[in-house]
């Protein structure tokens, strides 16, 4: 048996029927935002920093001596210089993708036995920036950044390799790879709308 | 020969009004924009010319150059009559309303108004009302579904508002005693001589029929983006289309507004402080002002549904003018 619950909908009273307060208070409303100062931004000439973690373009990792204990046990089977992709050619990031088509990796062997990552290119026009490739990497490898601005002429501008991959790696690391790992660009915005966090 | 000269000046008057209540309503576009921008804490037209001054002068330019589509089906005459239909009267409200005193230039004596009719506030009021069948010919005429509602639902509210607007005109009509809207005027004097003190009533009725007649918003049913896409001018485009807006939000509004200022304001009395503008540029300041009111109640409230509107309009304003008339009448016989 369903129970029906009747909710009674606020009615007016006569005073606020005959002098159509509701109305009044509206109208002090959207006068009080007509004096306050506007909260766009002028897109190109102004553009806003994306928080730390946005899921923008792609980028590699490079080996510059911060990786994760995962890689420096695989690192003796691959060769990759300093300062070059970290990639291992795991396929972990093809097999985390929803989009069967979107990775393109290839690797070979070279002559003294070690693995070499000869391409890794991502078709962005299929890319949903989930970031479960992000997720799925071993070796701290394929990071999102900051840049948004990924759109092209072309459809081939579109994919990107491992060479501008890693470039922007570098770039976004050495821009922000200090900056506290947070959600908020702005801590005090963010405690303004959600209060001081009490850890225990 | 005198013949000629008058109506050479009619003319020259005309086409001036004409032509300057044109670039009027297309710079009140850009300040409702602005306006409504700014309500939203968003900054509006900004780019073209000093924040978005040439707005106004591009969109014109877009609205006429841009591909004028006649759909299949349509009634071909009223399809392209509706949009003149809604504008011409409009705009020919215009020739009733003064917008000041007259004034002697170099010998001449200037007249600020093309005709003062002894029954201009009943032609003002004949040429809106024939400016809403543009609505319904639109909404009627494009053979589509949406735009039919449209028309329909303007017819609804038409029949609403314009009994409880007739009758509020009344009071103020009864207290000047004249329908000329000079006599009107004239017969405010001074500060408190303002009818809006003692045509409270009247004025608010007024209001509600002048928001309903313009289509703003707590009444814009015909349009209601939300449920109608565009109304009853969905099937428009370029400068058809462009006359609607332009009739109904822009010139429409700033006429009622005019008739408003000139019924409860005082229309151009006022210090003067101005020095021989002063009754004009008062009754510009009183005409922005209510104007400026208008949008602010547009850009504010939420909508009517038709049938609230009628009720509205039968059973609330209705009784409140006929109050209004008694109360009215009774002073006047009063008083002498």
């Amino acid at each position: 048996m369903v129970k029906v619950r009747y909710v009674e909908r606020p009615t007016l009273s006569t005073v606020e029927k005959i002098f159509f307060i509701d109305f009044v208070y509206g109208l002090k409303t959207t006068i009080r935002n007509f004096f306050r100062k506007t909260i766009t931004t002028i897109y190109p000439k102004e553009k806003l920093v994306p928080p730390k973690r946005f899921r923008g373009t792609h980028a590699h990792r490079a080996k510059d001596g911060n990786e994760p204990p995962s890689f420096v046990v695989l690192a003796k089977f691959m060769e990759i210089h300093d300062y070059e992709s970290r990639c291992v050619a795991c396929y972990m990031c093809q097999q985390a993708c929803p989009m069967p088509t979107l990775f393109k990796i290839e690797a070979e062997q070279l002559p003294n036995g070690k693995k070499r990552v000869t391409t890794f290119d991502m078709n962005l026009l299929n890319c949903l920036y989930c970031g479960l490739c992000v997720d799925a990497c071993p070796v701290d490898c394929i990071i999102m950044t900051d840049e948004f601005e990924n759109a092209g002429e072309r459809r081939n501008q579109c994919v990107i390799h491992k060479d501008d991959m890693t470039e922007r790696g570098i770039s976004f690391d050495r821009r922000r790879g200090n900056e506290p790992d947070r959600i908020w660009i702005d801590d005090k915005a963010r405690e303004k709308l959600w209060g001081q966090i009490e850890w225990t | 020969m005198e013949l000629i000269g008058v109506i050479l000046g009619l003319v020259v008057k005309s086409v001036i009004f004409v032509i300057g209540m044109f670039l009027l309503a297309a710079y009140l576009t850009l300040v409702e924009r602005k306006f409504a921008g700014h309500i939203q804490q968003r900054p509006g037209p900004l780019h073209v010319g000093f924040h978005g001054l040439l707005q106004p002068i591009a969109d014109a330019l877009k609205v006429i150059t841009k591909e004028d589509l006649v759909p299949d089906f349509v009634d071909k005459l009223l399809f392209y009559m509706a949009s003149l239909l809604a504008f011409v009267p409009a705009i020919m409200i215009l020739a009733v309303i003064p917008f000041g005193e007259k004034i002697t230039l170099f010998g001449y004596e200037l007249k600020p108004y093309i005709t003062d009719l002894n029954v201009g506030l009943i032609l003002a009021l004949a040429l809106g009302s024939i400016s809403i069948y543009g609505v319904i010919f639109a909404g009627w005429a494009s053979n589509s579904k949406y735009p039919m509602i449209g028309g329909l639902r303007k017819a609804a509210v038409l029949i609403g508002y314009e009994v409880a607007l007739g009758f509020a005109l009344v009071g103020p009509i009864m207290m000047a005693g004249s329908f000329s809207l000079r006599e009107i005027v004239e017969a405010q004097q001074g500060f408190f001589g303002a009818f809006i003190w003692y045509q409270p009533i009247a004025f608010i009725v007024f209001l509600f029929a002048i928001l309903a007649e313009t289509g703003r918003t707590p009444f814009d049913v015909q349009e209601a983006e939300a449920e109608l896409v565009s109304g009853y001018n969905t099937e428009y485009s370029g400068m058809k289309f462009g006359l609607f807006p332009l009739a109904e939000w822009y010139i429409a509004t700033f006429v009622l507004s005019a008739i408003a200022v000139i019924l409860f304001f005082g229309g151009w009395n006022g210090p003067h402080i101005f020095g021989p503008f002063s009754s004009y540029i008062w009754f510009l300041l009183k005409l922005g002002i209510v104007f400026m009111f208008l949008l602010w109640v547009h850009w504010t409230l939420p909508r009517y549904r038709v049938d609230q509107i009628t009720e509205l309009a039968w059973k609330v304003m209705l009784p409140l003018t006929f109050i209004n008339i008694f109360l009215t009448a009774f002073i006047v016989v009063i008083k002498g």
